[in-house]
C-alpha cells in the first residue's frame, strides 16, 4: 500500500509546555558551549524583566497564526508576562534576581506551533507552483 | 477543382471509420461476467461488502455504526461535527493536502449521517482508488481534530443549521423524535444550541474511541475488487477492536412537541410506534405506507392512487399535501401520516388522514394490495440504479444483518405480505400511543389527545 507522509509531530497534549529538546538537538553539548549560551542569555537581558524567548519574537503573520493557536492557558501566561514586562519598561525598573527568568527554566512553547505552520505555508506553496 | 482536389485527402480523414475497421480486425472480445454482491466477516468483525460492476467510476464507503443515536447527555452534537470535521488535519495528511489531493485526481470525499450510521465515501475513478482509499482509511482512523481546527467549524454548524431551519419539515421531524422518544433516537441529527461551540477535540476523540470499532464497521466497495478490500481492511482498518460502548435501547414514550410561528402552512406530523429494520412488521409498513400514498407518482398531479390525497380532498378544497411516514431502526420504528396543510383547516386535514388510516383496518381490497407493492418495489429497484443508492443499501444491510439481500429477495419478501398483515400493520398505528409535532400557526391544529 502506499506510505503516509508525516508531519512535524507537535505535542499539545500537557498544555503546550516542552522539554528542552533544542538542547539534545546540538551534537556539541559541551559544558563549554552551554555555558556559553547561558552567558548570552543573561547579557541579552530580556530575562531580567521576566519574559521567555519566545515571547520576543517578531510578530509576522505565521507568529500570529501560532499565537492563535496556543492553548489558552499558555496565551494567558503570555499574556500576563508581557504585560508584566511593559509595566517594569514603564516604571525603568527589572526583577530582582530571584524572580528573574532563568535559562533552565525558559520554555519555547511556541516552537511546535510555529513549525507546524511555516510546514503548513510551504505545503501550499509547493502545491501553487505545481 | 475544388472539390476534386479534397479527394485525394478522404484517405487521410475518415478517422472513425479507420478505428472502427481496426476493432473489427481484434481477435478476441473480453467477455464481463456479471459479478454478485460478495459479504465477507473478517475475525476482527469488520464486514466487507464489494460489487465488481465493471464501472470506469468506483465508490468506495467506511459504514460505521456511529449515528447520533450513540451520542451521550454529555456530547450532544458530536456527530454533527465530525459530519463537517472529515476533511481536517490527520496523522497521514493534512486538510489542505486531503482537498488537493482528492481534488487533483478528479475524485470527491463526503460524509453522511443518519440516526443509525456515519457513512464516509469516496469516489473516483477505477485507476486512482489507491490515492483516494488512502485518505478515506486516514480520515477515519487517524484523525487528529486540532483545536483551533475544531473551534474553527463553529461558523459551519451554525450555517447548517440555519439551512435545516429552512426547510419546516426538518423542523418537525427532528422534533417528532425528540417527542416521541426518551433517549437514543430522540438525538438531534443537528448540534443543539447551547452545544455549538462547546463541542471540542476530547468529545470528537473519546466519541470515535468508543463507536469507531471494528465490529461496528463496514468496508463497501463498487467497482473494486473484494481482495483489495479485504487487504485494506486487514491491515489498516482494525485500530480499535471490540464492541465500543454499547447503545442504549430506544424507548418509545409518545409526546406532543408544537411550534407556534407565524407560517400560513401547518406541517404536522402524527405517528404511532412502528416496525425496526428487517422485521416481517417492517414489509407490512412499508406496503401500507404505499397503499395509503407515500408521495406523488406524477408531478402537478392529482394523485389519484393515494388513499390519503382521496380522503383528504373531500375535507378541505384548500392545497393540501398527505402523505404516509415510515422510518425503520435497528430497534424500533415510527409510522404515520404527515400533512401540510393550510391554518384553517388544520384540524380537518389531519382527522381525514387518520380516518383513513382506520378504514385500511377493514381490510384493503387485493387491487390496492397489488399496486402498492408494485410501487414499493420499483421504489427499492429505482433506489438501487445510482451507485449512491446501491452502495448505501449495500452498506446499511452488511452493518444490520451481515448479509446482503439480492434485489430478487426482497421482491420476494415484498410479495410475501398479506392483506391481513397490512390490516393489522393499521391496527398498530390506530391503536398505539400517538406522538405528534406540529409546526406553523396553530390555531386551529388539535393536540395528540384531541385527534
Amino acid at each position: 500500500m502506499v506510505s503516509y507522509q508525516n508531519p512535524v509531530s507537535h505535542q499539545l497534549i500537557d498544555g503546550g509546555m516542552l522539554l528542552k529538546e533544542w538542547q539534545t538537538d546540538f551534537a556539541t553539548t559541551g559544558r563549554l558551549l552551554v555555558s556559553f549560551r547561558k552567558w548570552y542569555y543573561n547579557a541579552a537581558g530580556f530575562n531580567k524583566i521576566g519574559l521567555m524567548r519566545d515571547d520576543t519574537i517578531h510578530e509576522d503573520s505565521d507568529v500570529k497564526e501560532a499565537l492563535r493557536r496556543l492553548p489558552e492557558k499558555v496565551y494567558n501566561d503570555r499574556m500576563f508576562r508581557l504585560k508584566r514586562a511593559l509595566d517594569l519598561s514603564m516604571k525603568q525598573a527589572v526583577l530582582p534576581k530571584e524572580q528573574r527568568t532563568q535559562y533552565e527554566e525558559d520554555v519555547h512553547y511556541l516552537e511546535p506551533y510555529l513549525k507546524e505552520v511555516i510546514r503548513e505555508r510551504k505545503e501550499v506553496e509547493e502545491w501553487s507552483k505545481k | 477543382m475544388k472539390g476534386i482536389r479534397g479527394i485525394s485527402k478522404l484517405s487521410t480523414r475518415l478517422y472513425a471509420a479507420q478505428v472502427a475497421r481496426k476493432l473489427d480486425v481484434s481477435v478476441e472480445h473480453v467477455k464481463f461476467q456479471p459479478q454478485e454482491v460478495q459479504v465477507t466477516k473478517l475475525p476482527s468483525g469488520l464486514m466487507i461488502a464489494s460489487l465488481d460492476n465493471y464501472s470506469p467510476g468506483s465508490r468506495i464507503g467506511v459504514f460505521v455504526k456511529a449515528g447520533c443515536r450513540y451520542e451521550s447527555p454529555e456530547n450532544q452534537g458530536v456527530t454533527h461535527l465530525l459530519r463537517l470535521a472529515a476533511n481536517l488535519t490527520t496523522k497521514g495528511a493534512s486538510a489542505f493536502r486531503i482537498c488537493r489531493g482528492v481534488e487533483a485526481v478528479g475524485g470527491s470525499l463526503g460524509v453522511t449521517s443518519s440516526r443509525e450510521n456515519m457513512i464516509y465515501s469516496v469516489d473516483c475513478l477505477r485507476d486512482h482508488i489507491d490515492t483516494v482509499m488512502e485518505y478515506l482509511i486516514n480520515v477515519t482512523t487517524a484523525p487528529e481534530f486540532r483545536p483551533w481546527e475544531v473551534s474553527d467549524l463553529t461558523p459551519r454548524v451554525k450555517m447548517d443549521k440555519a439551512l435545516a431551519a429552512q426547510t419546516p419539515q426538518m423542523g418537525v421531524i427532528e422534533g417528532l423524535h425528540g417527542a416521541a422518544y426518551k433517549n437514543a433516537l430522540s438525538n438531534s441529527l443537528y448540534c443543539p444550541d447551547y452545544m455549538v461551540s462547546q463541542v471540542d477535540s476530547d468529545h470528537m476523540h473519546n466519541f470515535i474511541q468508543n463507536n469507531f470499532t471494528s465490529a461496528r464497521m463496514a468496508l463497501v466497495g463498487l467497482g473494486v475488487e473484494h481482495n483489495v478490500l479485504k487487504q485494506v481492511g486487514e491491515q489498516f482498518l482494525n485500530i480499535r477492536s471490540g464492541m465500543g460502548t454499547a447503545g442504549t435501547k430506544a424507548q418509545y414514550r409518545g409526546g406532543e412537541v408544537r411550534v407556534q410561528n407565524g407560517s400560513s402552512l401547518v406541517h404536522s406530523v402524527v405517528v404511532s410506534e412502528g416496525a425496526a429494520v428487517g422485521t416481517d412488521e417492517a414489509m407490512a409498513f412499508s406496503v401500507l405506507q404505499h397503499v395509503l400514498g407515500a408521495g406523488p407518482h406524477i408531478k402537478r398531479g392529482s394523485n389519484p392512487t393515494s388513499k390519503l390525497f382521496q380522503g383528504v380532498a373531500k375535507a378541505t378544497a384548500d392545497p393540501f399535501d398527505a402523505s404516509a411516514f415510515n422510518s425503520n431502526y435497528s430497534d424500533s420504528g415510527l409510522f404515520g401520516v404527515y400533512t401540510i396543510s393550510q391554518s384553517a383547516a388544520a384540524g380537518d386535514v389531519i382527522k381525514a388522514a387518520i380516518s383513513q388510516v382506520k378504514a385500511v383496518t377493514g381490510g384493503v381490497s387485493e387491487a390496492d394490495l397489488t399496486r402498492a407493492k408494485t410501487q414499493l418495489k420499483a421504489e427499492y429497484l429505482m433506489s438501487l440504479e445510482s451507485s449512491e443508492g446501491l452502495l448505501d443499501a449495500m452498506g446499511s444491510q452488511a452493518l444490520s444483518g451481515g448479509v446482503y439481500h439480492s434485489p430478487e429477495a426482497i421482491a420476494q419478501k415484498i410479495d410475501s405480505v398479506s392483506a391481513t398483515d397490512v390490516a393489522n400493520a393499521a391496527n398498530k398505528f390506530v391503536s398505539g400511543k400517538k406522538s405528534m409535532a406540529s409546526s406553523g400557526n396553530l390555531i386551529k391544529t388539535p393536540f395528540v389527545d384531541e385527534i
